[in-house]
């Protein structure tokens, strides 16, 4: 088998769909290669949908079209212990207002739904094909060959849409060839079935108002954190390990996880349900600094290949600035064909166009913050620290009372020091 | 969640032709053997007694964790599985 094509994106995620999408919709001949038996069916992502302008340029109802669940009217922050909790929540009616904030969604159907929307604007999707090699020409990336199939496809360009760990990257020189494992994390999820009228009235919800929350302590001290997301008639649950900290924490996801399922509070807001899939997913959490060269000789690298991933610790984005890369990358490749100049140089529009989107550009505002979220005191010293003062704060036992202030001293100078209370304060506000 | 039931709740076609292949001989020397607590799907296991790393490829998650985080470079192979083989989520 040997075709040659115009372009040739390698994964059918939203980086690669999208490229895809952008490349087809102008004309061109592409083939969307995925080793999944469908686009999605290696994908999982512990987060939520934002806003996605890059595609809602080629669909105005885009939000109509994709096929999402329940839409979040409400996020919340938990600090946990073992045994107690501090909840901070946010219901905004802007919130449940069209065009609404983030969706929840199930990876296996949406990102199969994008990639046939790729498919029906012309791309040519070939999936069970996972990339072998890329083939070079003088030089230059000129195709890829696929692992059990003979012959190769031929392209000027590609596009590596192949996820973070993008071994097209590496072998094409643009990445390094090792991981710092500070740079990188592993989430794993439960996806936990459960009726529909009880998630919405565990969570306060009616129609199809979502909640999602993320949670700070629960991970035993190991750097990271957790999740809780409402679909439609599941929960999705589930943990986020640095890799640098879970590797000499000695501590596995799955009992993580476990025990994360079982803490008091958390066992009533998953009780009743079902165990139906677990799955998990590294994450390129290094910001910035981990980016990959983006360009060279007939390659451009999109998504989560490009550590294009913004994990700040309050929000998480991802499949947006895929999506956005992706559509980018596309754009770039049409106007490579038009001045057919395949060369660095000629991609390096790319990166041009990159630098003066929100995808580069929030990057480099959140450039320190995976530095900040490396202080390990984040993960147990305060969320016992709130969880300790708010404790105290209500406990009304027939002794005198101290003033607020004095009693949050007291909770900080026992979970954490004040001196370094002082220091992260610091080091966080000038990070976000 | 039981991750010694793991095939229960996660579907895979596993492939005859193992898509890692881990030199592990490299781990006997190895201090940290990260590998072993981080991999989400318990593939690997160290045994004290037998000075022994052994790893199964079939339930893998296909994830990368212990590609990251091994620090003696013991794979002798570490690609994705061939096309249509491997973990395949279906609602997550």
């Amino acid at each position: 088998m040997s075709k040659s094509y115009q372009a040739i994106v390698i994964g059918a995620g939203p980086a690669g769909s999208s490229a895809a999408l952008a490349m087809a919709s102008a004309g061109l001949d592409v083939a969307l290669v995925e080793r999944g038996s469908f686009p999605g069916e290696k994908n999982m992502f512990g987060g939520v949908l934002h806003r996605m302008p890059a595609l809602e340029e080629y669909f105005p109802d885009f939000w109509d079209r994709a096929p999402l669940e329940r839409h979040i009217i409400k996020k919340g922050v938990t600090f946990m212990t073992g045994d107690s909790s501090f909840n901070t929540t946010i219901e905004a009616g802007s919130f449940d207002k069209p065009p609404y904030n983030g969706y929840t969604i199930f990876r296996p159907r949406f990102d199969k739904w994008l990639a046939d929307e790729a498919v029906k604007a012309g791309a040519t999707l070939i999936t069970r094909a996972t990339v072998e090699e890329l083939v070079k020409t003088d030089g230059r990336i000129t195709g890829v060959t696929i692992q059990g199939r003979s012959g190769q496809i031929s392209a000027p360009i590609v596009i590596a849409a192949d996820g973070v760990l993008s071994f097209t990257a590496k072998k094409a020189g643009l990445r390094q060839p090792t991981f710092d494992p500070g740079q990188v994390a592993v989430g794993v999820k439960a996806l936990i079935d459960m009726p529909r009228e009880m998630i919405d009235e565990r969570f306060g919800l009616v129609r199809d108002q979502g909640f999602a929350n993320e949670f700070v302590g629960c991970t035993d001290g190991v750097r990271g954190g957790g999740f809780l997301y409402t679909n439609y008639d599941s929960i999705s649950v589930g943990l986020v390990f640095h890799l640098a900290s879970l590797r000499t924490s000695g501590k596995t996801p799955y009992d993580l996880l476990n025990a994360f399922l079982e803490q008091p509070q958390m066992a009533k807001m998953v009780c009743g349900g079902r165990l139906q899939e677990y799955s998990a997913h590294l994450i390129p959490e290094g910001g910035f600094d981990m980016i990959p060269e983006l360009v060279g000789d007939g390659i451009m690298v999109a998504g989560d290949a490009a550590a294009f991933c913004n994990a700040t610790g309050l929000n998480l984005e991802g499949i947006n600035l895929a999506s956005q890369s992706g559509v980018i990358a596309g754009k770039a490749a049409v106007a490579a064909h038009a001045a057919r100049d395949f060369s660095k140089r000629g991609l390096s529009v790319y990166k041009k166009m990159l630098d003066e989107s929100y995808v580069i550009k929030d990057l480099k505002l959140f450039r320190k913050a995976p530095h900040m979220l490396h202080n390990n005191r984040i993960y147990r010293e305060y969320p016992e620290m709130m969880c300790d003062f708010m404790e105290n704060i209500y406990k009304i036992e027939g002794a005198p009372k101290n003033n607020v202030s004095r009693v949050f001293l007291q909770s900080a100078t026992k979970k954490v020091g004040l001196g370094k209370l002082l220091a992260d304060g610091f080091s966080a506000w000038r990070s976000l | 969640m039981n991750i010694d039931e793991i095939f229960d709740f996660t579907s895979f076609t596993i492939d005859r032709e193992p898509h890692i292949i881990l030199d592990a001989t490299k781990c006997v020397a190895c201090d940290n053997r990260g590998c072993v607590n981080s991999c989400p799907a318990r593939c690997y296991s160290w045994s004290e007694e037998d000075k022994k790393m052994t790893f199964v490829y079939d339930g893998c998650l296909e994830c990368g964790t212990c590609y990251v985080v091994c620090l003696r470079d013991a794979f002798t192979r570490w690609r994705y599985p061939r096309g249509g083989c491997g973990v395949a989520y279906r609602m997550t």
